[in-house]
C-alpha cells in the first residue's frame, strides 16, 4: 500500500514533499462486570495518514503549506488520488512560514522492549485479569467492573526527504471502579491504568490501593470550610499539575505566543522560597506507552533537559516550530521526568493539611495557569488527627502558588511519568461544606 | 440539499450481507455495522493555517455475533471478496478460541439471550443548505481569515483570534438478518476562540456553532464576534469567587452541561447493569423540582446526534428522563436492555467501528418553561448568571457534580453590578442541586460544538442544551 501511495504522490504535481504514516494495530479487549466477562472483543486495523506539502513565495517570502488526509486500506488508486488531490489543493491556500523536513538520521535507535512480545496476546489476557482481580478479595468493597485492552502496534514513517523509519510497541489499557460500602450509602472510585510491559503486581497493587482509598471514601466526612491549609497533592493530579511547565516550554505555544517562557529565565520567578522544578524528556522509559525512537515527523528521539532548577534550558517540539525560533530541534517526546523535592512526605505532613488524593477530574488550564477540581478524597490533619474527607473543591493558580510550592522527595512512576509522589501548596482555595 | 450516502458502503453491502449469511449458519445472532465517515477540519490563527482530515474520520466495520454464551465482537477495517474465508477465521479466533482459552483460565462469563430482531429496511439521508463540497478550501480559508483580521481591528488585547471550523459527513450501514438500515448525514461545528493578555495576565473564551448544517454555518460566524471578544476581554478584570452556596441563573449552555454531566451520565443504562447508578433507587420518585423536564433522544430535537438508528442498530428514539420532577427512565442500548429485560431506546454510541458500544447520550435537554429571563434576572437577591461551559464530570454512583465555568456575573437586588468572577467551579450533590431549581425560563438553546467521554475514553458526539435555570449551587 505504501508504494501504491509512493507512487501517486510522486505523481502528482507541485508536491514540495509528503510524508506517510502507516499504524498497525491488532488488538484484544475483555469488558468485566464484577469478576464476570460480559464482552469479549478483537480488533485488527491499518491506517495510512498522507500529509502533503506545497511551497511558494509571497511578499518575497517563503512558505510552506501542507495538509493530511486519511487513506483507508480499502481505497482504490482513483479514490486515493482524490483524496491526496483534495488534500494538495488545501495545502495551496494553508500559508504557514517554511520549515524543512526531516531529514534521514544516522543514529541507531534502540528498539522498544515489551515482555508482551514473547506470547500471543491471547495468552497474556488470562495472566492479566488474574492480576488484576488479585486484590479482589473483600466483604464489604470489591472491583464493581473493569475493561482489560492490549495492544500490538506496528508504526512505519516514510517521507520524500529518505526517511524510513519504522517501530513497534505494545499498549496495555486497564480501566477500573472500585466500591466498598461501610454503614452509609456504598461509594466508587475510578482509575485508569497504561501500561507497556507485563507488570502482574503493578495491576494487582494499584487495585489493591483503589481498593483501600475506596473503603477511605466510604468512611469520609465532608471537607470542611478551611482558611489558609496547606494542600497536598498526590496521584495523578500531580501530573497534570506539571503539565502546565511542558505547555509553557513548548516551542509551538511559543510561536504562537500563548507562552512568554524565555530561555534562562526561572519560570517560578526570582523569589521562590520552595522546590524549583527540574524537568527531562525521555522518550526510553520502561514500561510506559508513549515511549518511541521517533516523533510524528520521524525525528530520531533523545533525551532532553527542558528545565533545571526552575530555569528554562531550552524549548522542546518538533521539527517545525523548533525551526521557526531557532532552536535545535528536540522532537515531540511524550514521557516526562521530573525530579524529586527536598523533603520526604513524612516532612511536608509534619503541620495541618488537606491532602487531596482523588478528584472528580483534576484540571491544570496550561494556558493560563487556572487548576481546580471537585474533592472526591481526601485527608485532613488538623494537627491532632487525620479524617477522611470528601465533596467541596479546590481551585488556584500556578502563579500564585509556585513560589511557594514543595515537591516530596519520593519519585514514582506512572506510564509515561516519573516525578514527585505529592505536591504541597500554599494559597489555594478550598471550597468545603 | 440532500446529503448522499457513501458509494463505498453501497458497494460493500452485498459482500457484507455474504458475510452474516455465513456466520449466521453458526451462531445465533450476526449483525454489522459499516462506517464510512469523511470530512475535514480548517483552522486560520495569527500564526498560520491548518486544513487537515476531521478527527472523526474512519471506514471499516465491526461484526458482532452471539457465542453461544454472550456477545464477541470484531472490528475490521479491510474487505475483499477474495479474503472473506480468511476474515471469518480471524472473526471465529475471537468469537471461539479467545473464549474458550478465557473459559479454560476459569473465568466466569455474563449470560445473554440471543438478540430478536423484528424486521425493518429504512434509510435516512440528511438535508443541508451547502454540501462541504460546494465551497472550495480556499473559499472557506479566506472567509476565516477575513473574520480572523476583523477581530484583531476590533481589539489590540489580542494576541490570538483562532477560528475553527469542522465538516462532517457520516455513512453508515446496519446489516443483520432481519435489518437493513442506511444513514448519511453532515454535521459541523465552528468555534471562535480569542486569546487575550494584558501585562502577563492571559485570558481567552470560546464560543461554539454546530448543527445539522454544512458550511451555511461559516455565515454564523461573522455575527456577534465582538461579544465574545468583549467576553474574554473582561476576563482580564474577573476576581475569584468567595467559595460558598449562591443563588445562580445557569445560561442555557450551563444549563445543559447540568443535564449531560450531572443528570445525564447518571441513567445511562449500562450503568443500571453495574450497579454503577445512584438513579435506580429514585425511579418513578421525585428528583427534581416540578419545573424540570428532562428528555434525551436522537429524535427529541434536530441536532449534531440525531440519526435513523444507533450503532446497535436500534430506531432513535425520545426518552423522558425527568417529567415534572419524576426521574421516569434511563437510557439504553441494545445488550443493556436485553440484560435488564428493558426497551432500548437507540442510544447505543461507538466512539468508531473500532471501539464497543455503550449507553450513550445523543441530545440532552432540559425542557423550557414559561419564566422570562429579565424576571429571573430581577428576582435576585445577590447572586451569579453562569456562562460559558469549559468542562464537566459525571458521578453516575454517588451524584456529585463538577462543572467548570468560564464566567459569573454578579447580580445584586435583581441588577449586574458589571463585577466578574472567573474562572468558577461549580459542584455539588445532584438531587440539591436539581430540586432547587425555582425558575425555568421560555427559550431552548441547544450546543453540539464539543465531544462526550465516558470517563476518560470513548468520545462521542452530542449536544445538550435548555433553558435559563434559576438554582442554589455550591462555587468554588
Amino acid at each position: 500500500m505504501i508504494e501504491r501511495i509512493k507512487d501517486i504522490l510522486n505523481e502528482m504535481p507541485g508536491l514540495a514533499g509528503w510524508k506517510i504514516i502507516r499504524q498497525w494495530v491488532e488488538s484484544s479487549e475483555l469488558f468485566f462486570v464484577g469478576q464476570r466477562l460480559d464482552m469479549n472483543r478483537g480488533k485488527k486495523v491499518e491506517h495510512y495518514q498522507v500529509t502533503v506539502y506545497k511551497d511558494f513565495k509571497a511578499d518575497g517570502k517563503k512558505y510552506r503549506g501542507s495538509s493530511t488526509t486519511s487513506i483507508h486500506p480499502t481505497m482504490l488508486s482513483d479514490e486515493i488520488k482524490r483524496a491526496i488531490g483534495a488534500a494538495s489543493l488545501a495545502a495551496t491556500y494553508v500559508k504557514n512560514e517554511y520549515y524543512p523536513l526531516v531529514k534521514p538520521s544516522v543514529l541507531d535507535q534502540p528498539s522498544l522492549r515489551s515482555g508482551f512480545s514473547t506470547d500471543s496476546r491471547s495468552a497474556w489476557l488470562p495472566k492479566l485479569s488474574e492480576a488484576l482481580y488479585r486484590a479482589d478479595r473483600y466483604q464489604q468493597g470489591r472491583i464493581n467492573s473493569a475493561e482489560l485492552f492490549l495492544s500490538q502496534i506496528k508504526k512505519r514513517l516514510v517521507n520524500s526527504a529518505g526517511v524510513d523509519v519504522e517501530y513497534e510497541k505494545y499498549r496495555g489499557e486497564l480501566e477500573f471502579i472500585t466500591n466498598w460500602q461501610e454503614e452509609g450509602e456504598e461509594v466508587e472510585l475510578y482509575k485508569k491504568l497504561d501500561f507497556s510491559d507485563f507488570q502482574p503486581a503493578l495491576l494487582t497493587s494499584e487495585t489493591e490501593k483503589m481498593l483501600e482509598m475506596s473503603r477511605e471514601k466510604a468512611r469520609a466526612v465532608p471537607t470542611p470550610i478551611l482558611n489558609n491549609c496547606p494542600v497536598i497533592l498526590t496521584g495523578d493530579s500531580v501530573e497534570e499539575f506539571f503539565n502546565y511547565y511542558l505547555v509553557q516550554s513548548a516551542a509551538q505555544y511559543v510561536y504562537e505566543r500563548i507562552s512568554t517562557a524565555k530561555i534562562g529565565e526561572n519560570i517560578q520567578g526570582s523569589k521562590v522560597k520552595g522546590d524549583l522544578i527540574s524537568l527531562k524528556l525521555d522518550p526510553f522509559i520502561d514500561g510506559s506507552t508513549e515511549s518511541a525512537p521517533y516523533d510524528q515527523q520521524g525525528f530520531p528521539l533523545r533525551p532532553t533537559t527542558v528545565f533545571e532548577k526552575g530555569v528554562l534550558q531550552r524549548y522542546w517540539g518538533n521539527q517545525r516550530f523548533c525551526h521557526y525560533l531557532g532552536a535545535e530541534t528536540t522532537g515531540e517526546i511524550n514521557n516526562v521526568v521530573i525530579e524529586g523535592g527536598t523533603y520526604p512526605v513524612s516532612t511536608l505532613k509534619k503541620e495541618p493539611y488537606l491532602e487531596l488524593l482523588a478528584f472528580s477530574d483534576f484540571h491544570m488550564d496550561p494556558l493560563i495557569g487556572d487548576f481546580a477540581g471537585e474533592i472526591r478524597l481526601g485527608r485532613y490533619y488538623d494537627g491532632e488527627k487525620t479524617v477522611a474527607v470528601t465533596g467541596g473543591s479546590i481551585s488556584g493558580n500556578i502563579k500564585e502558588v509556585q513560589e511557594c510550592m514543595y515537591l516530596s522527595k519520593e519519585v514514582k512512576q506512572n506510564n509515561n511519568y516519573i516525578g514527585p509522589e505529592s505536591l504541597k501548596l500554599s494559597n489555594v482555595s478550598i471550597a468545603g461544606n | 440539499m440532500q446529503v448522499k450516502i457513501s458509494g463505498y458502503l453501497l458497494k460493500q453491502k452485498p459482500l457484507i450481507k455474504e458475510l452474516v449469511t455465513k456466520l449466521t449458519e453458526k451462531y445465533g445472532y450476526v449483525s454489522v455495522l459499516g462506517t464510512d465517515t469523511s470530512g475535514k477540519s480548517y483552522k486560520v490563527q495569527r500564526t498560520g493555517i491548518e486544513v487537515n482530515d476531521s478527527r472523526w474520520v474512519e471506514r471499516g466495520f465491526v461484526v458482532r455475533v452471539h457465542n453461544g454464551i454472550n456477545y464477541s465482537e470484531y472490528s475490521f477495517n479491510q474487505l475483499e471478496r477474495e479474503q472473506l474465508d480468511q476474515l471469518i477465521t480471524e472473526i471465529e479466533r475471537v468469537v471461539q478460541t479467545d473464549v474458550k482459552t478465557l473459559q479454560a483460565a476459569q473465568i466466569e462469563f455474563n449470560q445473554y439471550p440471543v438478540i430478536a430482531e423484528e424486521a425493518i429496511s429504512d434509510s435516512f439521508y440528511g438535508e443541508i443548505e451547502v454540501l462541504p463540497d460546494e465551497l472550495s478550501p480556499q473559499a472557506k480559508i479566506e472567509r476565516m481569515s477575513a473574520l480572523k483580521e476583523q477581530a484583531f481591528a476590533y481589539s489590540d488585547r489580542l494576541i490570538d483570534f483562532r477560528v475553527m471550523l469542522e465538516e462532517v459527513h457520516i455513512s453508515k450501514i446496519f446489516i443483520s438478518v432481519n435489518k437493513d438500515l442506511e444513514q448519511s448525514y453532515i454535521w459541523s461545528q465552528a468555534n471562535l476562540v480569542p486569546i487575550v493578555r494584558r501585562d502577563q495576565q492571559t485570558k481567552y473564551y470560546f464560543e461554539g456553532f454546530s448543527g445539522l448544517k454544512g458550511s451555511e454555518i461559516l455565515t454564523e460566524l461573522a455575527e456577534g464576534y465582538q461579544e465574545i471578544i468583549d467576553k474574554a476581554v473582561s476576563l482580564l478584570d474577573a476576581e475569584r469567587v468567595e467559595a460558598g452556596i449562591y443563588d445562580v441563573i445557569c445560561s442555557p449552555d450551563v444549563a445543559g452541561l447540568i443535564a449531560h454531566e450531572a443528570f445525564g451520565h447518571g441513567v445511562e443504562m449500562d450503568m443500571f447493569v453495574k450497579n454503577r447508578a445512584k438513579a435506580v433507587e429514585y425511579l418513578g420518585k421525585p428528583i427534581a423540582s416540578k419545573l424540570v423536564t428532562m428528555h434525551d433522544g436522537a429524535a427529541t430535537v434536530k441536532h449534531v446526534s440525531s440519526y435513523l438508528f444507533d450503532d446497535e442498530g436500534t430506531l432513535a428514539g425520545d426518552t423522558v428522563v425527568i417529567e415534572q420532577g419524576i426521574l421516569k427512565s434511563g437510557i439504553s442500548d441494545l445488550l443493556s436492555a436485553l440484560y435488564l429485560g428493558t426497551t432500548p431506546t437507540g442510544n447505543g454510541k461507538r466512539q468508531s467501528f473500532e471501539r464497543k458500544s455503550y449507553a450513550r447520550m445523543t441530545n440532552t435537554i432540559f425542557a423550557p418553561g414559561t419564566d422570562r429571563l429579565e424576571d429571573m434576572i430581577a428576582s435576585l437577591k445577590y447572586g451569579y448568571l453562569l456562562e460559558g461551559m469549559m468542562s464537566g464530570m459525571e458521578d453516575p454512583k454517588n451524584w456529585g457534580i463538577q462543572c467548570m465555568l468560564m464566567i459569573g456575573k454578579e447580580i445584586r437586588d435583581g441588577e449586574f453590578t458589571g463585577k466578574i468572577i472567573s474562572p468558577v467551579i461549580m459542584t455539588g450533590y445532584v438531587p440539591d442541586l436539581l430540586k432547587s431549581i425555582s425558575m425555568v425560563s421560555d427559550q431552548l438553546e441547544l450546543f453540539g460544538s464539543g465531544a462526550c467521554g465516558k470517563g476518560y475514553k470513548e468520545f462521542v458526539k452530542v449536544s445538550d442544551g435548555g433553558p435559563y435555570l434559576k438554582t442554589k449551587a455550591r462555587l468554588g
